[in-house]
């Protein structure tokens, strides 16, 4: 097992790298980022080629490209503009973890990640967490009684919120419990934020603060769970060990909770080991919605402006964490099933 | 089950559940210091504290100045870092960090129009003690100008030959030309020279500088606290502050980018103020007892044609044809009925500006049968009868760009409609404004030339008169790929009155030279004005005493109460 992770690792290697290429080409013909700096008017021309030149996007794509990759401190540029380069370079590149510095807000790129993560985790996994709670309880509970009314009950509900675009749900959540329970004198919910700067910014006010955002995500996964869920115990539940385990008089508790439910987990761990890496991208309309500063706005706010440093490092975060969760999910699948293994 | 009794049944769970879910809330919330994130110097919980929450739409990318140009850093400043003068809601300007405004009648402007002399007031001080002197605005100056820091723009600070101190309660700003715009260009919000000026000495440059990420130290009537990347920024009193002190204890800043969300939370009474509201918006939150509140920004929404054969549509250059278009659109039918009828039509550049639209402009009317007069003059007839009038072969079909704003997109629509029926086929392309906005360099669309029609909202250097985009030097080239020119229009006449005006310090002749540009835009039909796009901001009733400039927002903000 250890040769096989440390093979798929050295894999990843050359992957990130082709990926890297990808998205900074992409990201370099996707708007100006010192079009208008924020502003109302246009970047007048003296500032224009003045800040190109200062923050290096003057330079051809590949040179771009190089700084970003192994830093530019092995050089001079050339920012006062008078066509010699006679200021050290000080990028580190993202190979000597220098991911360099906002284009938007001056700040390292790492810094700002870092910065909105832990509120996307928090958010994200409290709503992973529901889902997959929430969806297991559901899909054994259909799967055991098939064709009851509680499981056409959820099944109906199931299909509600998954046809439901996750903007109307936010929406109509916060204006329901927010605005009319407000109206109406009932107990109400916050509708943007994390915290009522009156009590400030508690673990109580911020669990309080996250009841809708959470609810929203969660209804809209919660559908392809729980369905999920139920076709694989169902056909788990026919299979002839299943029969031969009730035959020997295991309790159903055992049945249904050892047997059945550990192999129907499997196509489960594939599902969410493709999920947990998409968590830190955060969700983009959810957060905007309800104001939660998670990785989504941030990845929004930037990509508007044409942050390429900022964007590549998300994306970057991203794809690295979709290769190392792919690793995770195959660990997860041998220790589901004895029958898998990665090595003669 | 039937349907009835299955959305019965829904509505009694979701309602049972919100009960469920409000019930178990956090109501009071227990006292106690914050657990989350960075400690606050600030106590929130202190009863009867008045803390006024503010709605962003967008989060500030920085709030030191010479580093950003966001209209959002420039409503903040007036809370934590004061400008020379500021203006107040009639957008007249006022000694603030001065004891009067520089004038020739108090000889603090030379005759010759290049000099500018500040008095000082001698008891203003920064937060954490020391003076505010002429000192700081010297090395303002110097940082603005210095190669070495990546400033947003060094205008108009690179049209200053230079900035000196005679006394620490002296300025004398020195400019290469006459300079006409100074007094709504220079200082706005000064750089602490005791803070900055060791980092730059010691780095070569400002650019790192912890206080200009983090500019905790100030001049205003409140204080940056806490900045919390996408979530809050929070501003408590300057009990140091060398005014009159302030009367709310915290000003808090929710960054919340989605309109919807804005207007709930302003329904709900999370907020006390609301930014940049839709149109759309104002009955809905008039209903809920906000009050709107709108404030001339100089800004106005305005259809630019492109004016050069070579790179546009060759009618374009008919001036015949730019005053049919603008009989063919009916503008003010637009305004009452996509715009609520809260906005009119402008007709002058000088909108907000009554002093240079003098003699006051009226509108083209809506006429299209004389449009399609006019355009049958000019040689531009359906042929062929598509229904697309059409001259020497060439069909009279425009390109008509703007951005993705959802007001623009229909009235983009509505403005096709209307010139279809005098035979003008328009197409209609919408983009996100970083790309509409790249220069010519990066291939933007608008500054390539590739809209025969441009919109968007702009106005002059308000609350000066000065513009610049239609200089011939303007226009973008390879040579010159960050021109600002894109409506490739090099009118010689035009030209040399926008340079002139420039440089003419004397008011009233001034004024005559921008009444003849004023003049000349209308008669040329050079641009075309869709609606007045005003400041416009929802006020909770418990939020007292506020007012809005058009220039430096939020003023008054040392006078804002709140009732408990």
């Amino acid at each position: 097992m250890g040769r096989y992770i440390i093979k798929r690792l050295l894999q990843g290697i050359p992957l990130l790298f082709f990926i890297s290429i990808i998205l900074f080409v992409l990201m370099m013909n996707m708007g100006d980022p010192v079009a208008t700096m924020g502003g109302r008017r246009v970047t007048r021309a003296s500032d224009y080629e003045r800040l190109r030149r200062q923050l290096g996007l003057d330079k051809p794509i590949y040179t771009q490209y190089l700084y970003w990759l192994i830093g530019n401190d092995w050089t001079k540029t050339d920012v006062d503009g008078d066509g010699i380069a006679e200021t050290p370079g000080t990028r580190r590149g993202v190979l000597r973890g220098d991911f360099g510095v906002s284009l938007v807000t001056r700040k390292p790129v790492l810094q700002v990640i870092g910065e909105r993560l832990p509120n996307t985790l928090i958010l994200m996994l409290a709503s992973e967490f529901v889902i997959i709670v929430g969806s297991l309880l559901v899909g054994v509970y259909s799967a055991l009684r098939q064709y009851s009314v509680l499981d056409h009950i959820v099944t109906a509900f199931s299909f509600i919120g998954y046809s439901m675009p996750i903007f109307f749900i936010a929406l109509l959540s916060m204006y329901v419990f927010g605005v009319l329970f407000k109206r109406w004198g009932l107990p109400y919910l916050p509708t943007v934020g994390m915290f009522d700067p009156q009590a400030g910014k508690t673990a109580a006010q911020v669990l309080w603060h996250m009841v809708l955002p959470v609810l929203s995500i969660s209804i809209i996964s919660f559908a392809a769970y729980s369905r999920y869920i139920r076709s694989t115990m169902l056909e788990v539940l026919g299979q002839d060990y299943i029969r031969t385990a009730r035959a020997k008089g295991l309790p159903r508790r055992e049945v249904v909770y050892v047997h059945a439910l550990k192999n129907a987990s499997l196509p489960i761990v594939t599902v969410v080991g493709l999920d947990l890496p998409l968590l830190l991208g955060g969700a983009v309309v959810t957060e905007r919605i309800f104001a939660w500063p998670g990785m989504g706005r941030l990845f929004l706010d930037h990509v508007s402006r044409s942050d390429l440093p900022v964007v590549m490092g998300i994306l970057m975060m991203i794809a690295t964490a979709v290769v190392v969760f792919q690793i995770l999910t195959d660990i997860v699948y041998a220790w589901l099933d004895p029958r898998i293994r990665y090595e003669k | 089950m039937n349907a009835k009794r299955f959305a019965f049944n829904f509505v009694v769970v979701m309602v049972v559940f919100g009960f469920m879910l409000t019930a178990c809330g956090p109501k009071p919330v227990p006292a106690g210091p914050s657990t989350v994130g960075e400690p606050s110097s600030v106590q929130p919980d202190q009863p009867g504290r008045k803390v006024a929450t503010l709605i962003y739409t967008q989060e500030f990318d920085n709030l030191a100045p010479l580093y950003t140009d966001m209209w959002f850093a420039w409503t903040t400043w007036q809370m934590f870092l004061h400008w020379a003068w500021e203006f107040d809601e009639k957008n007249e300007p006022f000694p603030r960090l001065v004891t009067e405004i520089p004038s020739s009648e108090n000889g603090g402007v030379s005759a010759d129009g290049r000099v500018i002399t500040m008095k000082l007031r001698d008891d203003i001080k920064w937060s954490d003690g020391t003076p505010v002197t002429a000192d700081d605005f010297v090395f303002t100056w110097e940082m603005a100008v210095s190669p070495k820091n990546t400033v947003t723009s060094t205008y108009p600070y690179n049209m200053v030959e230079t900035v000196t101190a005679p006394d620490p309660q002296t300025v004398v700003v020195t400019f290469a030309e006459p300079f006409a715009p100074w007094l709504a260009t220079l200082w706005h919000g000064i750089l602490p020279a005791h803070i900055l000026r060791p980092v730059y000495e010691a780095e070569g440059t400002i650019d790192n500088a912890e206080w200009i990420k983090n500019p905790k130290v100030g001049c205003g009537p409140y204080l940056l606290d806490t900045w919390e990347s996408g979530s809050y920024a929070r501003f408590v009193r300057n009990e140091n502050y060398w005014g009159n002190r302030p009367i709310l204890d915290e000003i808090f800043i929710r960054f919340v980018p989605d309109d919807a969300s804005q207007v709930a939370a302003l329904q709900a009474g999370e907020a006390d103020l609301g930014t940049f509201i839709a149109y759309s918006d104002i009955p809905t939150l008039e209903q809920a007892g906000l009050q709107i509140m709108t404030e001339p920004s100089g800004y106005n929404e305005w259809m630019f044609f492109l004016v050069n054969d070579q790179v546009g549509h060759p009618a374009l250059t008919d001036v015949n044809v730019r005053k049919a278009i603008a009989m063919s659109i009916d503008r003010e039918a637009i305004n009452r009925d996509l715009l609520l009828g809260l906005t009119k039509p402008p007709a002058s550049f000088w909108d907000a500006l009554p002093f240079y639209n003098d003699p006051p402009l009226q509108n083209y009317p809506y006429d299209p049968e004389e449009a399609k007069r006019l355009l049958d003059a000019a040689g531009w007839v359906d042929s062929d009868g598509d229904g697309i009038r059409d001259k020497d072969g060439i069909p009279l079909e425009l390109d008509y760009g703007t951005t993705i704003r959802e007001i623009r997109q229909d009235v983009q629509a509505v403005i096709q409609q209307q010139l279809a029926q005098v035979g003008i086929k328009v197409n209609l392309y919408s983009v996100e404004a970083d790309v509409y906005f790249a220069s010519y360099g990066e291939n933007g669309p608008a500054a390539t030339g590739q809209y025969d029609i441009q919109e968007w909202s702009d106005g002059p250097l308000f609350p000066d008169a000065d513009l610049y985009y239609w200089l011939c030097s303007e226009i973008p080239s390879d040579e010159n790929p960050a021109g600002s020119n894109w409506f490739y229009l090099c009118d010689e006449e035009l030209d040399a009155l926008i340079q002139l005006q420039a440089t003419q310090v004397d008011v009233k002749e001034r004024q005559q030279t921008i009444s003849k540009i004023n003049q000349l835009f209308y008669d040329k039909v050079y641009i075309l004005g869709l609606w007045q796009d005003p400041d416009i901001y929802a006020v909770n009733p418990r939020l007292k005493n506020v007012r809005f400039s058009g220039v430096t927002m939020f003023f008054s903000i040392g006078e804002w109460d709140l009732e408990q």
